[in-house]
């Protein structure tokens, strides 16, 4: 009874960190909020929280909690401790879409975030139809034809860069590809903060099943798992969710990959709390990152600096000590 | 009721190019036990996973006049349970989680197991000697013990066809002959029937009701241990293992086995 408690310790531990990290970020930032402002009616205070910060802070809070739960997922479906995002595409599809959008469309918000969006659902839908137009193991070919369309997806963005006009389009694109939450406004996120509520709550229904799709597929099928649609049906789900938060955001690193290893490091296994722990590992993760991008220096940082300075000591941590596994 | 039993009547099965398994015929009966004995790649597991569906083969393979080929996977899963060598489980889940998995086949999509069940899957790992670990982390186990938690795993679905897949080959003496002691009075109660590959011919003479001896892509002989006279299963399973002496030995408790010695001593 004991040992439940402690494990459980760890999710409510680290809940009031993300939201302590939460109300943080809604007061760090160029203009000075402060609660007393507030209550006392500062027109200029309540403009600036309910159009930048809360919407600001909310992405940082959902984002980071969906990037969180679809690393899990990934690593958990794919056997992987490693799969991320990246691994199908829908990253590379992303920065392609944005890309395209910035070099031929327009550089302003909407049209990036629904190409980036649609370019990422591209790119996963593409290594589904390509790993089921091959006969045989189904997880390794996923793998493979994600990598196939990872580098393809790549490539064109090499030449999208090449044609990019580089005092402005080129700029662009290197930023979004940084990633930041510096752009995100009110009236950007509703759809997006919807898809991702969403996709959240079906992926934590669907525990068991993803649990079960860890098992190698024969085992799978005789459990009576339909492993080939299922999976598919997970994936696209994590994808949405994935594609959902970077369209907005620009590509954040580490934190998909991040979050599902620490939270395993601290419960010791999986089981549904390791689950919600690793979604707010997550946007703990993401929160501390944006307020030291947007309280650090006089001008806005990219978040995935900070993502990955402090996923990537970690990460050297994991590959040097071996992983605990065994 | 009808009764339960597995008929396979000339089934081919082809493995890169040749009919790995050629003209497999024979009957399973309810509250039996049959093993498929043979030498290494001969075929035992390739037999059992057609007969789950998992590779394609020609013929019949029927199960109460339900032919298995056309079954979904959530179907054929209600119908019977596999065992295969080792478990594909590669990520750390707890062992009661493992047996869990069991239920999949009873419980809706988004469904999650009941307290019923999860005290039926306590019950099944206490069954195995498995008790205490319940919680642990399945990757932790031993071989031995991973075989146990599978086992459980498999007393929980209720499936009348059992194929296991040597789930001894990690056990210690004792763990062995209380598995398939487990496994036959499983059989008893439920009606149910196994067909198991198993390495040991020896177990096999003793716990099963039938055998089959694959051969160079054919069944060579199939035996039945209680009834047929010794001197010939004596002579066919010397066609696959090299030249055997069977004998019956009588233990202190007054129960008679069979064993089952090479001739091969140096």
């Amino acid at each position: 009874m004991k040992k439940k408690l402690w494990n459980n310790q760890h999710l409510y531990i680290c809940v009031i960190a993300t939201l302590l990290a939460f109300l943080t970020s809604i007061l760090v930032g160029k203009y000075p909020i402060t609660p007393a402002a507030l209550m006392a009616g500062d027109q200029m205070a309540i403009r600036v929280f309910l159009t930048l910060r809360l919407p600001r802070a909310l992405i940082g809070l959902l984002g980071g909690f969906g990037l969180g739960i679809a690393g899990f997922v990934y690593q958990t479906v794919f056997r992987n401790p490693l799969a991320a995002p990246d691994i199908i595409g829908v990253s590379s599809g992303a920065s392609v879409g944005a890309a395209f959008s910035i070099l031929f469309i327009s550089q302003t918000v909407l049209p990036v975030t629904l190409c980036s969006f649609l370019g990422g659902l591209t790119a996963v839908c593409l290594a589904l139809i390509l790993s089921s137009i091959a006969p045989g193991k189904k997880q390794e070919t996923l793998v493979l034809a994600g990598i196939v369309v990872h580098s393809l997806a790549q490539t064109l963005l090499m030449f999208l860069k090449l044609m990019a006009d580089p005092e402005k389009e080129l700029a662009s694109i290197e930023y979004w590809i940084m990633g930041s939450l510096g752009s995100v406004t009110l009236s950007r996120i509703p759809w997006n903060m919807i898809l991702i509520c969403l996709t959240t709550f079906c992926l934590l229904l669907l525990y068991r099943q993803i649990l079960l799709l860890s098992v190698e597929e024969e085992e799978a099928k005789t459990l009576g798992v339909p492993t080939g649609q299922l999976r598919i049906l997970v994936l696209l789900l994590s994808t949405l969710q994935v594609a959902s938060i970077i369209s907005i955001t620009g590509l954040i690193s580490f934190v998909g990959l991040l979050a599902p290893h620490i939270a395993r490091l601290l419960t010791k296994r999986n089981r549904k709390s390791t689950f919600l722990l690793s979604g707010f590992l997550g946007a703990f993760l993401l929160l501390i990152a944006d307020i030291l991008a947007k309280g650090i220096a006089t001008t806005e940082l990219p978040v995935s600096i900070f993502t990955s300075l402090l996923g990537a000591p970690f990460l050297v941590y994991l590959i040097v000590s071996g992983r605990r596994q065994k | 009721m009808e009764e339960n039993r597995l008929i396979l009547s000339h089934v081919n099965i082809p493995l890169e190019e040749i009919d790995f398994l050629q003209d497999i015929s024979f009957t399973i009966e309810e509250n039996s036990m049959t093993a498929i004995l043979g030498a290494n790649g001969c075929g035992k597991t390739t037999l059992l996973r057609a007969i789950c569906n998992q590779i394609p083969f020609t013929g019949q393979c029927e199960w109460n006049n339900i032919s298995l080929q056309n079954c979904s996977a959530r179907e054929l899963s209600r119908l019977l349970s596999y065992i295969p060598q080792r478990s594909g489980i590669t990520i750390s889940m707890s062992v009661l989680d493992v047996v869990l998995m069991g239920f999949n086949p009873v419980l809706k999509l988004l469904e999650t197991p009941s307290k019923l069940q999860k005290e039926a899957a306590s019950k099944a790992l206490s069954m195995v000697g498995l008790t205490d670990f319940i919680s642990r982390d399945y990757l932790t186990l031993s071989e031995g013990e991973k075989q146990l938690c599978i086992l459980a795993r498999t007393l929980v679905t209720h499936t009348k066809l059992w194929l296991l897949d040597e789930p001894d080959s990690s056990l210690d003496f004792h763990n062995r002959y209380h598995m398939l002691s487990l496994i036959k009075q499983m059989m008893h109660q439920s009606d149910a029937c196994a067909l198991l590959c198993l390495h040991d011919p020896g177990l096999a003479l003793n716990f099963c009701d039938q055998l089959i001896l694959l051969k160079e892509h054919h069944v060579a002989a199939i035996l039945h241990p209680r009834t047929d006279p010794l001197p010939l299963m004596e002579k066919s399973l010397s066609a696959i293992y090299g030249s055997v002496t069977l004998k019956q030995i009588t233990d202190n408790k007054r129960n008679v086995h069979l064993v089952l010695l090479s001739e091969q001593l140096p």
